[in-house]
């Protein structure tokens, strides 16, 4: 029997195809407070989250093209809480001048077996990682502050180290494909955030 | 003489009672909008109570230091009549405040001492005032003068010289370091810098990492291997997924790793 076809079109049917508007800046250490007491003022009034998450990003290695790549993640602050598989497209290369990085998202709720379960349909993880940081929200925006740590033993999540002395800023929204309103928003809230952070599209591929 | 003395006190008595009035009246509709709007309020309109607070206060100081108000300090108030009834004229002037003009309430109202602590500190105060000497006190007070007058030109000068001396001063201090955005973008996006399970950095896939991860799934084709290796003596039935004997287990295992990068699905054999 062979392996079925490893695909990279985005998932389809059944559901409205969300894409995520994306924005990611970085901050450094000492300037985290900042940071925060500007976040607290500009985005909506609730106490601001936070959250302790383990990534683990699995990935499916068919014959040709590039590796299917799904991202699983649980909470460590809430370890009932079920799981969160994800799944990112390539980034839509469309218009240069959209301000945002734009790509197809499909998150689904998973039981806790989930890595098994990945395990057993050929998956394999890649990457691990634990980030630790605080939420922000202002209407459809999220903004997300998190330190990402290097898991040091696989599995074991109490032994990290920081990856680096910064904190990693995101700026995302989840949005139907079509609306590009939202990534004029987008620009103007990271405006708000200069010269503290500088929110921008960031390719990945362009640091491989 | 007297009369005129007598008049100056009565109008003076009568501005200080205006101002005061209006005083109340503002840190009334103060604490007003501080209970009621508090959610609404912005810091500017608090900042304007208080400079009317301020004003008002400093007015009722300009009434007192007047030469044309006597010195209230010479005058005596002395209660001539006491009684326990209520009295209506009373209420009315104090607002509901004082129904009775009686012993307990004279004490508190008339009295012209000030509270100990407040004593206390003015003791403290004039004591150190007579230590330090007439010329010590007038360099203080013209250190004073001149860090105000500082302060005055700072604040009125145009605001070029003020930006152009914050933008240098958050030049020094930058918030965000490029290249450690580069590298958390890519450890987030692919995994750049985390290789499982080893702490050096950007060790690329394919290697030592490896075999450690692979033991997980292959130890369990091992003990699938192992167990079928037992069962092929009683006749081989069930499924054999491995047809690796227990002797080719050392083998399995280096044939897995290199398979890895082709194709992992399991059910191909």
């Amino acid at each position: 029997m062979e392996a079925p076809p490893v695909t990279v079109m985005p998932v389809t049917g059944g559901a409205i195809n969300m894409m995520e508007y994306l924005l990611q800046g970085s901050v450094l250490d000492q300037s985290m407070e900042s940071l925060l007491h500007r976040l607290r003022g500009l985005c909506d009034n609730m106490e601001p989250e936070s959250f302790a998450d383990h990534e683990l990003v699995y990935l499916l290695k068919g014959q040709q093209g590039n590796p299917f790549m799904l991202r699983a993640r649980r909470s460590l602050l809430h370890p009932t809480a079920p799981w969160h598989l994800r799944y990112l497209g390539q980034p839509e290369v469309g218009d240069k001048s959209r301000h945002a990085l734009v790509r197809n998202c499909v998150d689904v709720a998973a039981s806790h077996s989930l890595p098994e379960f990945l395990n057993e349909m050929g998956f394999r993880m890649d990457h691990e990682f634990v980030a630790k940081g605080q939420m922000f929200r202002k209407g459809a925006m999220k903004v997300v502050v998190s330190k990402l740590l290097r898991v040091l033993a696989t599995g074991n999540t109490e032994n990290t180290e920081p990856l680096s002395l910064s904190y990693l800023v995101e700026l995302s929204v989840l949005a139907p494909a079509g609306q590009d309103t939202v990534s004029e928003d987008m620009r103007s809230f990271a405006e708000q955030l200069k010269p503290l952070v500088h929110l921008e599209k960031i390719d990945p591929k362009r640091l491989m | 003489m007297q009369q005129r003395e007598e008049k100056q006190l009565e109008a003076s008595l009568e501005s200080l009672h205006s101002r005061v009035s209006h005083l109340k009246a503002s840190l009334q509709s103060f604490i007003l909008k501080l209970e009621h709007e508090h959610d609404r309020l912005s810091w500017p309109s608090v900042l304007d109570n208080f400079a009317l607070l301020s004003g008002q206060l400093n007015t009722i100081n300009k009434v007192l230091k007047n030469e044309k108000t006597p010195s209230y300090r010479s005058q005596v108030i002395i209660p001539l009549l006491l009684s326990p009834d209520r009295d209506e004229e009373l209420l009315r002037l104090t607002e509901q405040r004082v129904p009775v003009f009686s012993h307990e309430i004279v004490p508190d109202h008339l009295r012209t001492k000030p509270d100990p602590e407040v004593e206390e500190q003015e003791k403290h105060l004039s004591a150190e005032a007579a230590r330090i000497g007439p010329e010590v006190a007038q360099k203080l007070i013209q250190t004073l003068n001149k860090l105000c007058s500082n302060l005055l030109e700072k604040l009125n000068n145009p605001r070029d010289d003020r930006d152009s001396e914050a933008s240098a001063l958050r030049q020094s201090k930058p918030s965000f370091n490029p290249a450690d955005t580069n590298a958390l973008v890519a450890a987030v996006g692919f995994g750049k810098g985390l290789s499982k399970c080893r702490p050096p950095v950007s060790v690329p896939p394919g290697h030592p990492g490896q075999p450690m991860m692979s033991t997980g799934p292959t130890l369990q084709q091992v003990t699938i291997a192992g167990t079928t290796g037992h069962q092929a003596g009683m006749g081989g039935q069930g499924t054999q997924q491995q047809p690796g004997q227990p002797g080719k287990m050392p083998s399995s295992i280096k044939t897995n790793i290199k398979s890895a990068s082709a194709s992992m699905h399991p059910y191909n054999r």
